[in-house]
């Protein structure tokens, strides 16, 4: 529990890190002139790796390797006690077990059908700047957002909503 | 900081209320009465259900009370239909015999909810100098068939037919400048979310990662789409003929972007972004540069529509319940339509520029509704047999 802790500090660090870095800082400053700093959710800042090229890759994988991984209302941080998931995926890959993964994002129901796609695909993209600083190489990371047009579960309460704000791994 | 948030809201609210007891005052009060016994139809049914699809529309543009007796205007003339209908139109004000319109009309019998359209568009453009939105189409996704298609009806819910069979999942369509096509996101590309335009095969725009709620502009050569290329959901403008990026508008490491609608003069981008903690709405120049935050009240602001008008509409959480906004951009005022205990989601100008459509869901089931922002009730257009749902209404 502590260890997964500390690694969820240095993913952050190391988010953080690459933003300011490359000449980012004014564009970083400008942000919070635009918007507020009241970030009341404590969405991370996003690493910024452009995503690889996926054509030829495959559009599909194995759903049954690794549990999804879960989230808080409207929020797209992986959440300490989540992250060990994505440690694991992120082992997988650094030893070749699997050649690379698509990380599905879902949403919920509430909100809007398309501010839900976006979420979703923050929801994979956070999954992949917690993945790439974990070492795995970008190229082997997919993202792919269904926001709220495929629930888990089709129940319209808090414990339907908890699984279906996920983020799925296929893995090939 | 929260406190202020609050405040501010609640004059808003007050505010906004004495705003539109003051327009249906101006406007929305009195409507023309409207005779039409006096015009003959044919025995046919073509020519029978011409009258009563005209006379529905009348009533619907919310400036006409059709009446049989006693009215303002009088409506005479004749329907005949064989295989070709022939229509003569002529309205004149009950006091004076003066003439307002008088028309010929021919069409294809079968053709006849189209004519009745254009009609009611003319009658209500002679007497009032207003654009009607009879002849409107309303694009939506509906799940009739077990699957998330595209469907599009006319503006009276009437006329429903399928347009798309991908057995996919289709988000967010919206109508070209043109009329003429819809664009939308679906997953029918390697399972992925790419933006569509009827009438090509290829995806518009297939990026890795998120191409999502593409929007033409007004010009027909851009588009603007959520696009996640550079590694977080943003804000792009792209090229409607090649797919090709042009420009990236935002740069939110901490937020979302969605949702994008054009100016009418297509100079500005009217979208949500949640780089603040929550959704709210922005406008932002197509070059660039600093947005500015429109919406202020309500926990979301969320699909905003950008009317010819000048007026922007949004969703906007309030209470607990999604309801729908009107803001002028320019003054900086705004109010909160009056709806009953349901969500009204996605809302989308009619091209009349007084009403508005969009989804009603109760229950978990989801329809579609007309509101006028004057004075009417809220009319259901298409309902049942399952959800109907993010309308766009053609230009």
């Amino acid at each position: 529990m502590m260890s997964k802790f500390l690694r969820m500090c240095v993913f952050l660090a190391v988010a953080g890190s690459l933003a300011l870095s490359g000449g980012c800082r004014s564009k970083n400053a400008n942000d919070a002139d635009l918007y507020g700093s009241d970030n009341l959710y404590g969405d991370p800042l996003m690493g910024d790796v452009p995503l690889a090229d996926v054509d030829g890759l495959p559009a599909d994988g194995d759903r049954s390797v690794v549990d999804p991984v879960y989230f808080a209302y409207d929020s797209s941080t992986v959440n300490s006690e989540e992250a060990g998931k994505v440690e694991e995926v992120a082992n997988l890959l650094n030893k070749n077990k699997w050649q690379g993964v698509i990380v599905e994002g879902h949403t919920d129901e509430r909100g809007s059908r398309e501010y839900n796609l976006a979420l979703g695909e923050r929801r994979s993209l956070a999954v992949r700047d917690y993945l790439i600083s974990l070492g795995v190489d970008p190229s082997k990371i997919q993202t792919k957002s269904y926001g709220e047009e495929l629930p888990d579960n089709m129940g319209h309460d808090e414990s339907a909503w908890r699984k279906n704000r996920r983020a799925v791994f296929a893995m090939y | 900081m929260i406190r202020r948030f609050f405040v501010g809201s609640a004059m808003m609210v007050a505010a906004s209320s004495l705003a539109q007891r003051a327009v249906v005052e101006r406007e929305g009060s009195g409507k023309i009465s409207i005779n039409l016994a006096a015009f003959r139809t044919g025995g046919d049914t073509a020519s029978r259900g011409f009258l009563s699809v005209l006379k529905a529309d009348l009533n619907r543009s919310g400036y006409f009370k059709v009446t049989s007796s006693g009215a303002a205007l009088n409506v005479v003339g004749k329907v005949q239909a064989g295989s070709q209908m022939k229509a003569d139109v002529q309205v004149y004000k009950a006091a004076t015999r003066q003439r307002m319109m008088g028309k010929s009309y021919d069409a294809s019998a079968k053709a006849y909810r189209t004519l009745a359209h254009k009609v009611a568009d003319e009658i209500v453009y002679a007497v009032t100098g207003k654009r009607g939105m009879a002849s409107a189409k309303i694009a939506m996704v509906g799940t009739r068939s077990g699957r998330k298609e595209l469907y599009i009806c006319d503006a009276d819910g009437k006329g429903m037919r399928q347009i798309t069979n991908d057995r996919s999942i289709i988000v967010a369509p919206r109508w070209t400048p043109d009329g003429k096509n819809i664009t939308y996101t679906s997953y029918k590309y390697r399972n992925s979310p790419c933006v569509f335009m009827t009438g090509r095969g290829q995806p518009v725009s297939k990026q890795p990662g998120l191409n999502a709620m593409g929007t033409v502009s007004p010009d027909g050569k851009t588009m603007a789409i959520i696009l996640s290329l550079s590694g977080n959901p943003e804000l792009w403008l792209i090229s409607v003929r090649s797919g090709k990026p042009i420009r990236r508008l935002t740069k939110t490491q901490r937020g979302n972007e969605a949702s994008p609608c054009w100016s009418p003069d297509g100079n500005h981008i009217a979208y949500v972004s949640d780089s603040s903690g929550r959704p709210h709405v922005y406008i932002i120049s197509k070059n660039g540069g600093r947005a500015k935050r429109i919406s202020s009240s309500g926990t979301e602001n969320l699909s905003p529509d950008w009317g010819k008008n000048g007026y922007i509409t949004w969703c906007s959480r309030v209470g607990g319940k999604y309801r729908i906004v009107v803001a002028s951009p320019t003054s900086r005022t705004s109010r909160v339509l009056e709806t009953d205990w349901a969500d009204y989601e996605d809302p989308r100008w009619a091209p009349d520029g007084r009403h508005i459509i969009c989804s009603r869901t109760s229950g978990y089931r989801s329809a579609i509704y007309l509101l006028d922002t004057l004075k009417d009730s809220p009319v259901a257009l298409v309902s049942g047999s399952g959800d109907w749902y993010s309308p766009a209404v053609s230009p």
